[in-house]
């Protein structure tokens, strides 16, 4: 089985005047169809410079990155733009649904910049995802009148509304209390297994990552290792050890 | 495609009351369609009744005029203040009825425009001419058949009277001379003058006045009428057109006083306003004024205007002193004594007095002067019925005079006040081709009577030497007429005036009168909207036909004022490029702080896929939308205010705004245009103040999105 993401020493430096800050030192990465794959490591580390390059909204400095089998450095941003639209879900951390919209508006967004189902297909296809999120009764609602988990559940349907590859999802439960973020994670999951759609999360949450079926931990912009869960909480917690220990006499 | 457009539009409907700054912005369009509407409807208004003013005054629609000409026409004079130099349409029959095959044009007025100076004698001369018809009568035949038939009694009677009114304005010449030698110096005083006046002053002179009177006639006339000052030449513009066919086609002309001329006659036509402005006795025309300021709600205590006319009320009496004879003057004087309660027994003091009106005595004293004084005035110096000596330079430089009836007073309805619109006298067509220096079916038939009665014959170029030498060429030989000048039969007026009178009572027939040139025409249109579209078609016309007219809006007619109007009109142009300007500022910089306060939105959209053209439609269209729906808000308050001041209408100003407001208020109207162009105008500018934010919002990147909410 051919990977659906797949990353080749890659490296990604940004820019702050005349400094260089490496974000990514030689990252090499294969996911295959159907993973659920999290990303974990603490803050700085790369998990979100390395989801951004995954996504397609931004370009790797130098290495491969192979999404949905095109090399993603040598496409237009016309193409780019229409690869993250048929092959990519988002979640993001804070949402971002648009406030003017109803909740069926904004699931039924993709769609409608997809130009491809007819208006009846089109409900069919948000009705039946609010559905499975559990929100169908709330199709009429405008963002602000949800909860920070309801919202989450919209931008989840949103993100599977066009049925795409892969769903990106960058800290999901940030903002989140953690039984609301439990049960997100466990709607994604479900999701995951139903569709069969690759997911592919960041967090620095422990719980979180319990929930994946592989870890790809990153630290200072390299990747440390690809375990799972329970093995990486282990490492996780062993960091930590090691960092309390350094700090008390 | 429909279905995102579809979203795309609730998304700017959404986001119209979702921001604050949409609301600003909103209210800014508001406003500003608001007055462009109002603006609009007003300047539209001033426009179309200036259109109305010239057009149902003089130009009609369209003139036309020969295409060879130097300058273009200009009916109220051009840039340098000078008749334009015009060629003159020696076609004009055939021109005409080309220009009536078109359906659209419903009338073709000939005319043409030229300034004259018309003289109007000094109250001396008058007085003596008077006299002198009166002795001639008397002595031998007058000019004036109803003075001949006079018993030489009653000659004596009406001689009397007029020597009386000749020595009473020798003697305020005499008062004036001695208050002048009061204020000048001795070498400032003309001594001549002074001798004179003494002179015809005494009885002696007066006394030879019985023996003598065309000497002392003649004297009188050279030394003494040149010293009064107050003969007028005035200068004029005239309009010579076809008066049947003026009178049909303008039918805002109306006749104030006297009748119009009579189909076919020659004759003249004085505008009501210059009638009154110009030709009125001062004393009179200034009361009038005062009249009418104080109808206006305005005092002779406050305002400089009215103070300054009573003061020359007051000093320039001599006006009416010499219009009085001895008898007139004593009459009016104890009248005045009475009503101003005096015992001053000289006329001149008494006026003064008398002009001395204030608030309180003005009425009254109105009154008083058009019931007792000014039976006994020449309150015009032209009066109805006159014949009119009107003196005009021809292009080729000679001076050309003509005499006309003057038939009555005009003006044009609703524009009665307006200086521009009482600027123009007019004239028959055939007087004015005389004094044009065209030639005329007259004059055409007194060169055939002089030919006839001198026996000239035309010479051409080829045969004139043995023409007027002889074919052999042998020699000149000149044949004397033995024929004697009868110089009474040649010289005498009477013949001159008998010819005059065979002029001004002549019918002409339609034909005579269209048959000659015209300098330009009038075309009025059945459907005012259709100028450009009709100029057009009489081009082509001239094309085919041959007929070299050229065809001008009114407003390029118009001349001088047509430029008024291209000036106001760049003035307001100018003032709405500004206010589009500080329009274009703000609304970008709104659109600019909201589309930076959106970028996360942006960047969401451009991260689940959204192309940048996508963005840019939304942004775009959500200004569309916001412009429209505060734009139409706009323009219903603003129709609301143009509705209000329709309503009330605004008064003019002054005189002068009469003509632009053709009438004494201007009331706007809303018209499709206004709205059209107001809406318009709005949208594109706030199109325009949003292209540079509608591009920075493409310019978000997807990535934006990913970071988090601040």
């Amino acid at each position: 089985m051919s990977p659906i993401v797949k990353l080749e020493n890659v490296v990604k430096e940004y820019r702050l005047g005349d400094t260089v800050v490496p974000a990514l030192r030689g990252v090499s990465l294969e996911v295959n169809k159907g993973d659920f794959v999290s990303i974990a490591g603490p803050s700085g580390s790369g998990k979100t410079t390395l989801l951004n390059l995954l996504g397609c909204v931004d370009t790797a400095t130098s290495g491969l990155v192979e999404v949905a089998g095109q090399d993603t450095a040598k496409l237009k941003e016309r193409k780019l733009t229409d690869l993250r639209l048929r092959t990519i879900g988002f979640i993001f951390q804070s949402f971002n649904l648009v406030s003017v919209l109803t909740v069926f508006q904004n699931v039924e967004l993709p769609l409608l910049l997809l130009n491809r189902d007819s208006t009846a297909k089109r409900k069919q296809l948000v009705l039946s995802l609010l559905e499975q999120v559990g929100l169908d009764t709330h199709a009429k609602h405008r963002p602000n009148e949800l909860s920070g988990g309801q919202r989450q559940r919209v931008a989840i349907a949103r993100a599977l509304v066009t049925d795409p590859s892969i769903v990106l999802a960058d800290e999901p439960t940030a903002n989140l209390d953690s039984v609301t973020g439990n049960s997100i994670l466990a709607l994604m999951r479900g999701l995951n297994e139903s569709r069969g759609t690759t997911f592919i999360f960041s967090t620095h949450d422990l719980k979180v990552m319990s929930h994946a079926s592989a870890v790809i931990r990153l630290a200072d912009g390299q990747i440390t290792g690809r375990e799972a869960p329970a093995v990486a909480i282990n490492h996780a917690i062993a960091e930590l050890q090691s960092a309390v220990s350094q700090v008390t006499p | 495609m429909t279905a995102r457009f579809k979203l795309l539009l609730q998304l700017a409907l959404r986001n119209l009351v979702a921001s604050r700054m949409n609301i600003a912005i909103g209210l800014l369009i508001l406003s500003g369609t608001m007055f462009f509407v109002v603006f609009g409807a007003l300047l539209q208004s001033i426009s179309k009744s200036m259109a109305r003013s010239v057009v149902g005054s003089i130009s009609g629609h369209i003139q036309v005029y020969n295409s060879t000409s130097k300058d273009k026409v200009a009916l109220y004079g051009d840039l340098t203040g000078g008749a334009p130099d015009l060629t003159p349409m020696t076609n004009f029959p055939q021109v005409k009825a080309a220009l009536l095959g078109l359906p659209q044009i419903a009338a073709v007025v000939p005319m043409g425009t030229d300034n004259a100076v018309i003289t109007t004698g000094n109250i001396v001369d008058v007085t003596l001419e008077k006299l002198r018809d009166l002795v001639r009568a008397k002595t031998q035949t007058s000019l004036r058949e109803d003075l001949n038939a006079l018993p030489s009694s009653e000659l004596d009677k009406r001689i009397g009277i007029q020597v009386a009114h000749v020595r009473q304005i020798i003697k305020v010449l005499s008062t004036t001379a001695l208050r002048s030698k009061e204020i000048l110096s001795d070498d400032a005083i003309d001594k001549d003058a002074a001798a004179a006046l003494a002179r015809v002053s005494e009885d002696a002179f007066w006394n030879g006045f019985q023996a003598h009177p065309n000497e002392a006639l003649e004297y009188l006339e050279n030394r003494i009428a040149p010293q009064v000052t107050d003969a007028q030449l005035l200068y004029i513009g005239y309009l010579g057109t076809d008066l049947d066919a003026f009178r049909r086609v303008f039918d805002r002309m109306e006749i104030v006083d006297g009748t119009a001329v009579p189909t076919g006659h020659r004759g003249f036509l004085i505008p009501k306003f210059l009638y009154e402005d110009q030709l009125k006795l001062k004393q009179a025309r200034r009361l009038d004024l005062i009249r009418d300021a104080l109808a206006d709600g305005k005092r002779i205590t406050t305002d400089p205007d009215l103070r300054r006319w009573v003061k020359e009320n007051r000093e320039q009496t001599s006006d009416i002193l010499l219009q009085l004879d001895a008898v007139e003057t004593e009459r009016v004087a104890s009248g005045l004594r009475a009503l101003l309660h005096s015992e001053e027994a000289d006329l001149g003091a008494l006026l003064d007095a008398f002009f001395n009106t204030n608030d309180d005595n003005f009425r009254a004293r109105y009154q008083y002067f058009y019931d007792k004084m000014a039976p006994v005035l020449t309150l015009y110096r032209v009066r109805i019925g006159d014949i009119l000596t009107i003196k005009s330079f021809s292009k080729s430089g000679s001076a050309q005079t003509v005499n006309v009836k003057v038939y009555g007073t005009f003006a044009f309805k609703g524009i009665e006040k307006s200086p521009l619109a009482g600027a123009m006298s007019m004239m028959d067509l055939m007087s004015f081709r005389d004094l044009y220096g065209y030639m005329t079916t007259d004059k055409k038939e007194e060169l055939a009577r002089i030919k006839e009665a001198t026996g000239a014959k035309q010479v051409t170029r080829a045969n004139a030497e043995s023409e007027l030498f002889g074919a052999d060429n042998t020699g000149a030989t000149a044949t004397v007429d033995s024929r004697t000048i009868t110089a009474d039969q040649e010289l005498a007026g009477h013949n001159r005036l008998q010819r005059i009178d065979d002029l001004l009572n002549r019918t002409y027939t339609e034909e005579e009168i269209e048959s000659g040139v015209a300098l330009s025409a009038a075309i009025i249109l059945r459907d005012p909207t259709r100028i450009q579209s009709t100029i057009g078609q009489i081009d082509k016309l001239s094309m085919d036909q041959g007929l070299h007219v050229a065809a001008i809006t009114w407003q390029t007619a118009a001349g001088t004022l047509g430029q008024l109007i291209v000036f106001l009109q760049g003035i307001v142009l100018f003032i709405a490029l500004i206010i589009f300007l500080v329009a274009l500022v703000i609304i970008n910089n709104a659109m600019m702080m909201a589309a930076i306060q959106r970028t996360q939105v942006f960047g969401t959209l451009r991260a689940i896929g959204a192309q940048k053209r996508t963005v840019l439609t939304m942004v775009l269209l959500e200004t569309v939308v916001l412009a429209s729906f505060f734009g139409i808000l706009g323009v219903a308050a603003g129709a609301g205010i143009v509705a209000l001041i329709h309503h009330f209408g605004i008064p003019a100003p002054n005189e002068m705004a009469y003509f632009f407001f053709s009438g004494p208020k201007l009331l706007p109207e809303l018209t499709v245009g206004n709205v059209v162009a107001a809406l318009g105008l709005t949208l594109l500018v706030a199109i325009f103040s949003t292209i540079v934010p509608a591009f920075i919002a493409t310019r978000v990147a997807p990535v934006r999105a990913m970071q988090a909410d601040e």
